[in-house]
């Protein structure tokens, strides 16, 4: 150390002669390509648990199994004509639309916009939420107009001994 | 001193592709597409080593 700063007061009009920040805060193109990195990384590991819940849906690990649950009896439903019924819980409530002869759908009927009832529309041949005019094809349980943009949960339903049940609710598949 | 801006643009391009994968996969997720999900997933994984290549390559320009 200079006795520099020991005079006083000092032979220069800068008191702050001894502050250098110049480039203190400086992000040089090094710095910048790490911190692109490192974004790269956080980006990397937060894909990660999307990838795994989709892996684990996929593989059916999430898949329930429910007991079937009669719905109706096939002499009770016409061609066309639909019924109301829950599954798999006493409150997820779900529509049972028989097409044909053999052709049965069930889907479960919670609007997948905000939840109203769909009904079955039979002279139209749509399912049709009366709430904000959402519509439903019947076949697929894909939405084709208004508001929803995902299809209903379709209920997998079997026929027996004059009977229809519910077996199962399908993963929508792409 | 002559440095390269090659890397910085290519570090920004993987940047722009983490930011597409990400929200597609979200989407894809939500629609309920869990291959499409995986695959973007995926890439966004890939795209950690590629990120870091370019950065081994890119210091070693100059500074
Ligand atoms: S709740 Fe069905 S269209 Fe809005």
């Amino acid at each position: 150390m200079s006795d520099k700063n020991n005079k006083i007061p000092f032979n220069e009009d800068n008191y702050t002669h001894n502050i250098n920040r110049n480039n203190e805060r400086k992000l040089d193109r090094r710095g910048f390509m790490k911190t692109l990195v490192g974004a790269a990384g956080v980006f990397a590991v937060s894909s990660l648990p999307w990838g795994a819940l989709a892996a684990k849906e996929l593989s059916g690990l999430g898949d329930k199994k429910y007991p079937k649950q009669k719905i109706a009896k096939v002499d009770s439903l016409a061609i066309g004509d639909s019924v109301d019924f829950a599954f798999p819980g006493e409150h997820d409530s779900a529509i049972l639309i028989r097409l044909s002869e053999k052709k049965y759908v069930a889907y479960q009927n919670a609007c997948t916009h905000l939840r109203c009832p769909v009904f079955w529309k039979k002279d139209e041949g749509e399912m049709i939420c009366p709430c904000h005019h959402g519509k439903f094809d019947v076949n697929s349980g894909e939405p084709t107009a208004g508001p929803p943009r995902r299809p209903l949960p379709e209920i997998q339903v079997k026929e027996e001994n004059g009977a229809v049940y519910a077996v199962g609710v399908k993963r929508y598949e792409a | 001193m002559k440095r390269s801006y090659v890397p910085v643009t290519l570090l920004l391009v993987v940047l722009m592709l983490n930011i597409i994968f990400t929200q597609y996969m979200v989407h894809q997720y939500f629609y309920e597409n869990y291959s499409n999900t995986i695959i973007a997933a995926v890439i966004n994984v890939i795209l950690f080593p590629i990120a870091f290549i370019i950065y081994k390559k890119g210091v070693k320009v100059n500074d």
